[in-house]
């Protein structure tokens, strides 16, 4: 089992007890079917490419991922130690599935896969992200992306 | 756009109320549940996505049925052989006592780094046979400067990831994967880097610099493995 209850304390509460954005309202967008869709990566894990400065606590930036980056190029820079690394150590398609997405392509579940990722740190208030999500939104919309895969840590 | 979110934590997607949530009962870190299980990662991926044909929103919640395979310990999984090393006492005999067993490691480090490929070892832009000399320094109250990190708190955060990347890949060198809990436990149970970042912490926070002691208290230790 991997549940909430095996989350070692503090963690737990940490997590369950997390102050969370409500909304006002629930866009809610259909689409072509899966087979023509255009499917981009964002995740939360403030995946970097070796050599780069790693993201700041707290940091509201997003930075693109070129789907051509080799595994490893990149590094896991998120700042919590409260999660397992040890998995992505072994294989990065755990927390960035772009192996996997291509495979779903080469066999025609997808349609394709994007050109650029994305990436932002977790453990961040959403609000210091609004810049950063206007960002991601134009390049998005600049490579036709119709399908975006939300990866947390 | 359409968009699909995993998530570990259930109470949070109800709360966000994403369009589409696929909830997966998998430990924080994997997302896709298991690495290198390839059917594994596309039953996830596939009910995700899956999830972007359906219109019967606004929100759309599933529940992923399966625990992942790499869950339980593995039984047999035997880490790296490591030296019997005394706790030091002094900086000098950190460094020394460090550098022991870094290079008893080294054998296990690049056989993992053929393995997977890859390191993940990176984030302090300081070269392991670096490490030592540099714990000790930190250990001894100095606050060196690295270039690359704008201060010398984030030159040890980063460090003690490195020190714990480098420690996770030589633990699974060889055999089959064992549990991010036997990972976990070997690191802080059994090597002397495990007390080593523990000491760093005690010496973090008990330092005149504000960023020593943040980083020390909150990115160095994970609560379940601090002493006592």
């Amino acid at each position: 089992m991997a549940r909430l209850e095996d989350i070692p304390q503090p963690t737990r509460d940490a997590v369950a007890n997390l102050p969370c954005p409500s909304f006002d309202t629930h866009p809610f967008v259909a689409g072509p079917p899966l087979a023509q869709r255009r499917v981009a990566i964002v995740t939360s894990a403030a995946l970097i490419r070796r050599g780069d400065q790693p993201f700041a606590f707290g940091s509201g930036e997003a930075r693109f991922i070129p789907a051509d980056i080799p595994a490893a190029e990149q590094l896991i820079s998120h700042v919590s130690i409260n999660f397992d690394r040890s998995g992505f150590q072994r294989d990065r398609n755990v927390v960035f599935p772009i192996d996997r997405l291509r495979e779903l392509a080469a066999d025609g579940v997808i349609g394709s896969v994007a050109d650029t990722h994305y990436t932002v740190m977790g453990s961040t208030d959403p609000a210091a992200m609004i810049e950063s999500v206007g960002q991601i939104a134009g390049q998005l919309q600049q490579e036709r992306v119709d399908a975006v895969l939300l990866t947390p840590v | 756009m359409p968009c699909v979110a995993i998530g570990a934590v259930r109470v949070q997607m109800e709360k966000t109320q994403p369009p589409r949530g696929l909830f997966v009962p998998f430990q924080l870190g994997r997302p896709l549940g298991e690495p290198e299980d390839v059917a594994f990662q596309r039953r996830v991926l596939s009910q995700a996505l899956g999830l972007l044909e359906r219109t019967d929103g606004p929100v759309i919640l599933a529940d992923f049925p399966d625990d992942p395979p790499g869950w339980s310990d593995t039984p047999g999984w035997e880490p790296p052989v490591l030296p019997t090393l005394a706790t030091p006492t002094d900086p000098t005999g950190w460094r020394d006592a460090f550098a022991t067993e870094l290079a008893a490691l080294r054998p296990a480090w690049a056989q993992a780094r053929a393995r997977f490929g890859r390191s993940t070892v990176g984030l302090s832009f300081v070269s392991p046979e670096d490490w030592p000399a540099l714990a000790a320094a930190f250990a001894g109250g100095e606050l060196p400067a690295v270039a690359g990190h704008t201060t010398a708190a984030l030159t040890l955060r980063f460090l003690c990831d490195d020190i714990k990347a480098f420690y996770g890949e030589a633990g699974q060198a060889v055999g089959s994967a064992p549990s991010s809990r036997q990972v976990d436990g070997w690191f802080w149970r059994a090597t002397l880097a495990g007390r080593l970042l523990v000491a760093l912490r005690t010496m973090a926070m008990a330092s005149d610099n504000n960023a020593m002691k943040t980083v020390g208290g909150r990115f160095f230790v994970p609560v379940p493995w601090l002493p006592g």
